[in-house]
């Protein structure tokens, strides 16, 4: 019983991660229709900024990430507008090219730059934890459990109660409506990949101080986001949220129950079958 | 017949050079060479004929090596037959996945794509007794060929690979030609421009389709069965590694989608470019390949080939 | 001593290493050590021609290394790779084409078992690790139930199959087997599992990224088993004993250490520090050494490589990894029979405790947390 329980809190908390990876790339999906292939590799890029303010300026991890998102929201802006936007009327297959490019661009421009050394980021609490009953609670986890939480009500309020957020959403649901009403679809593309950046940076500073930090990082982040977001709907954050938190658990439960090494197995077996059995996720809307 | 003339050219220059180079090196790079070309040229009969990008196909080159290996490694059976069986099984099971996942259309067939040749890998990797898990698979000795009593290659130089990779590209290319020409294509060009326009017109969608993955997985099967005994070492992360997937999508995209010669074009381009880069950039050569990809799809969309047409279109239209 | 033997004689030795990749940071390690032997070797009036490889941690491309530097550049002996996974195809290409190779460092059994003549290894092979550290543990206190937790990569694979085995013929009951894939963010399920089965030890196979993880993660989760060992690579990493919260106590097997004793082996653990600064891992030193003999061989061989084999299979050396002697014994061929020392951090530090003829520090036991 002690070890379900201890299982599922883990997943809970870890899922929070994924979760905020998945959200930046659903707000991207859903606002311009790109699937982003180079989330990880932004996730990635996030990780060494916050390494190095950690290293370099002593600034712990969880505050630095006030520093990290802004800085992530500017090359997510700047990714979109020279690249992106050229793209956003080609066929889908050649907009996951362009992005599975610029992923490779990225994770081998930080391999030249920083070597692919691991590196560690280890602050006073790296291995603390908080005891609930017969669980234990990771205090790094918990943390960025906390943060996440904070960022996601953030995200939530500026959708649903600002003038620039409903223009988001308006975008996402109707393009072209949207345009007709005035709202500057442009601009709102290059907001939502510098949103789904900020988040993605966001979430590797707050993963920085429990994992470790190398070049080729960003890979297996940017495949877990998709089963995130596809599961939870393609364009809904809520369903990002709520599709991350069951991955870590059904992950966690997996490696319990099933085998340490087929935890990943199950995670995309769980993605085909809601591929092909509902591929708009729990809480998409449908759509072809 | 004519047509066939500016191919035969060069297939014959190819045929010669071992007679004048026996570097060992050398004929490394042309056999790596090879197997990119057929890898290409696979993929693209799915994924440049028919329009479906599989970021999976890793899957099938995987299902190939396994296959032959450990027919050869527990059954003792010779490469020569193992191929074909390990090629079945990769056939049967693409259309298998092929038939569950053909609904799904662009990007979420992509991610399906991905998936697959994931759990795939994942299952090679878990699956310790039948393909030794992580430890991979050390190929012994293969036995010496012989037909009729007389032997033909003991395996012991790189001559006999050469010269099969050559065989294994020109067929590869070989059935693309036949597939573009035929009704087939016709089809498959239909089903790309435009799926539901195709359909109200009659065409099957999933049948031709799952012709199209069923050729293209054959191909790049026996191109994984080819690369494994080569290499003589397979273990999953190196057989059904995503990279693996991206390297054959980028050698078409960068060459030219849906043409003949351009996945040909990309796998030169590709492969040379790794081995001049690997001294001075080592692993970054995917930088390289990034850019690369990137000032394709969006300056050039039909790749060299396509721009290289463009350019003497418009000489040709200016005289 | 063969040196004083030897006139200024020319060489070409190639070298495979993981420069780039994933294992890069220990590839670094080895690359310091050939740099020291390199130094020594043109003291002692060796010129080696170095074409140095890299693997970036793919078998594949330590296959096409090995074939390059075999072929192209027409090396007289081959040191390296570093992983197991790598040196699996690559021993192979070098009996085939018969250069003589000298692993350092790579555990897998099988390098050395498959009857080749032209494969040799310095370092002991998986067994040895699990075999030292468990019988170290069990003489400092009776045990009774183990839990192997390792990756399941060629290396943590055939090291945990050899703990496997100790367990089985020394009486151990094994509570848990628990293989994971390398990489991922999150050990906790793996450990609480270990950690309901109340095992007394607990050996673990990682490199130094999960080795830090897996010991943050059960610290955590207050997995307090008598001890913990670990199967040589990352936990004898300064990278991971520089983690002081979770290193502390914590035993691994490893092939050198620089108190062990050995001729020269503290001298080259302080010159080591200062050209570095950072103490040599065992990989140094086999590093080192690897070269060092391969050189000398080479030299007296004058660059033919079956007269090199010859001295390799002949000779022996008592340098900084002790006395070194290409053997057969036990199924294993060419193989030296390294003694595998075990090493415990105490007060962040590493100090050696197992066996007793090299042991410095008594042990600490049972293991605590900080």
């Amino acid at each position: 019983m002690a070890v379900l329980l201890q299982s599922i809190f883990s997943g809970v908390l870890i899922g929070g991660v994924y979760a905020l990876i998945g959200i930046g790339l659903t707000l991207i999906f859903g606002v311009m229709r790109v699937i982003n292939f180079a989330q990880g590799e932004l996730v990635m890029i996030g990780m060494y900024c916050t390494f190095f303010l950690f290293k370099l300026a002593g600034i712990d991890p969880f505050l630095s990430v006030v520093l990290t998102m802004p800085a992530l929201f500017l090359l997510g802006a700047a990714l979109q507008s020279t690249l992106i936007n050229r793209v956003l009327d080609a066929l889908p297959q050649n907009q996951i090219l362009l992005t599975i490019g610029i992923g490779l661009v990225l994770s081998n421009t930080a391999m030249l730059a920083f070597t692919s050394d691991y590196r560690i980021l280890s602050t006073t609490y790296s291995s603390s934890s908080v005891a609930l009953g017969s669980v234990r609670l990771s205090t790094p986890l918990l943390y960025c459990f906390l943060i996440t939480s904070a960022i996601t009500g953030a995200l939530y309020w500026f959708l649903a109660r600002t003038d620039t957020g409903h223009a988001i959403r308006a975008t996402a649901q109707d393009r072209d409506a949207a345009q007709l009403m005035g709202v500057n679809v442009r601009n709102m593309g290059v907001l939502a990949f510098g949103l789904g950046s900020a988040l993605a940076g966001a979430a590797g500073a707050l993963i920085a101080p429990t994992y470790y930090i190398f070049p080729q990082v960003g890979g297996a982040f940017t495949l877990k986001a998709f089963v995130v977001v596809v599961l939870g709907g393609m364009g809904s954050v809520v369903g990002a949220t709520l599709g991350g938190v069951l991955i870590g658990m059904s992950e966690s439960l997996a490696a319990v129950y099933i085998g340490s090494g087929m935890k990943e197995l199950c995670v995309y077996v769980i993605f085909l079958l809601v591929l092909l059995l509902k591929p708009s996720g729990l809480l998409g809307k449908s759509r072809t | 017949m004519r047509v066939l003339l500016p191919w035969a050219i060069p297939a014959l220059a190819l045929a010669l050079v071992p007679l004048f180079i026996q570097s060992p090196y050398a004929l490394h790079i042309f056999i790596l060479l090879f197997i990119a070309v057929a890898l290409g040229e696979s993929w693209n009969v799915l994924g440049g004929f028919a329009g479906q990008y599989s970021v999976g196909h890793a899957a099938w080159y995987g299902l190939g090596a396994y296959g032959a290996f450990i027919l050869l490694q527990r059954k003792g059976i010779p490469p020569w037959f193992g191929v074909w069986a390990a090629v079945a099984i990769a056939v049967i099971i693409a259309l298998a996945v092929g038939w569950i996942t053909f609904r799904l259309r662009g990007p979420y067939f992509v991610l399906a794509s991905i998936a697959v040749a994931e759990i795939i890998r994942l299952a090679a990797l878990n699956w310790k007794i039948l393909t030794n898990g992580a430890e991979g698979i050390l190929g012994s000795d293969l036995p010496p060929l012989q037909i009729a009593g007389t032997m033909i290659t003991d395996w012991n130089s790189k001559t006999p690979y050469y010269y099969l990779g050559l065989l294994m590209a020109v067929f590869c290319v070989a059935v693309n030609f036949a597939v573009k020409r035929s009704k087939l294509g016709y089809y498959l060009q239909a089903i790309r421009e435009d799926q539901d326009a195709a359909h109200s017109l009659g065409i099957a969608l999933t049948f031709y389709k799952n012709t199209a993955l069923g050729i293209s997985a054959a191909c790049t099967a026996l191109t994984g069965s080819f690369a494994a005994f080569y290499v003589s070492f397979i273990e999953p992360q190196g057989v059904f590694g995503i990279d693996v997937s991206i390297q054959m999508v980028l050698t078409c995209i960068i060459g030219g989608i849906g043409t003949v010669t351009g996945p040909l074009l990309g796998a030169v381009v590709l492969v040379l470019l790794s081995e001049w880069l690997r001294a001075s950039l080592a692993q970054a050569h995917l930088l390289v390949y990034g850019v690369l990809v990137i000032a394709v799809i969006l300056l050039m969309p039909d790749g060299f080939v396509g721009f290289i047409a463009q350019r003497l279109r418009r000489k040709a239209a200016e005289r | 001593m063969i040196l004083a033997l030897l006139l200024a004689v020319s060489v070409r030795i190639g070298i495979i290493n993981s420069v780039t990749g994933a294992e890069a940071p220990i590839g670094e390690t080895l690359s310091n050590g050939y740099k020291l032997a390199l130094e020594d070797l043109k003291k002692a009036g060796i010129e080696v021609e170095v074409i140095s490889e890299d693997d970036t941690g793919k078998p594949q491309i330590a296959l096409s290394a090995l074939e390059k530097l075999v072929t192209r550049d027409n090396v007289t002996g081959i040191v390296g790779p570093y992983s197991s996974s790598s040196a699996n195809p690559t021993v192979k290409a070098a009996e085939k084409n018969k250069v003589p190779i000298l692993i350092p460092t790579a555990a897998k059994e099988e390098l050395t078992r498959m009857s080749y003549k032209y494969v040799f290894r310095i370092a002991s092979p998986a067994n040895g690790l699990a075999s030292a550290g468990l019988d170290a543990t069990l003489a400092l206190g009776p045990a009774k139930k183990l839990a192997v937790v390792y990756e399941n990569t060629d290396f943590g694979t055939s090291t945990a199959k050899t703990a496997k085995e100790y367990a089985a013929k020394n009486g151990l009951q094994l509570v848990a087997d628990e293989a994971y894939s390398k990489g991922s963010p999150d050990y906790r399920s793996t450990l609480t599992q270990v950690k309901s089965a109340e095992p007394d030890v607990v050996f673990m196979v990682s490199y130094v990224a999960d080795a830090i993880l897996l010991m943050r993660q059960a610290r955590e989760l207050a997995l307090s088993p008598k001890a913990f060992i670990g199967g040589g690579a990352g936990f004898s990493q300064p990278q991971f004993v520089a983690e002081r919260d979770i290193s502390e106590g914590i035993l691994a097997s490893t092939h050198w250490t620089k108190d062990s004793g050995w001729p020269g082996a503290k001298e080259f653990a302080e010159r080591y520090q200062k050209r570095f600064n950072v103490d040599p891992p065992y990989h140094s030193a086999c590093a080192y050494e690897s070269l060092r003999i391969m050189a000398e061989c080479a030299a007296k061989a004058n660059n033919d490589r079956d007269k090199t084999r010859a001295c390799l299979r002949d000779g022996n050396w008592d340098g900084i990894m002790g006395p070194v002697k290409f053997v057969d014994y036990d199924g294993f061929q060419n193989q030296n029979k390294h003694p595998v020392l075990v090493t415990q951090v105490q007060q962040g530090k590493v100090v050696t405790v197992y066996p007793k003829e090299n042991a410095v520090a008594k042990p600490i036991y049972p293991f605590k947390w900080k």
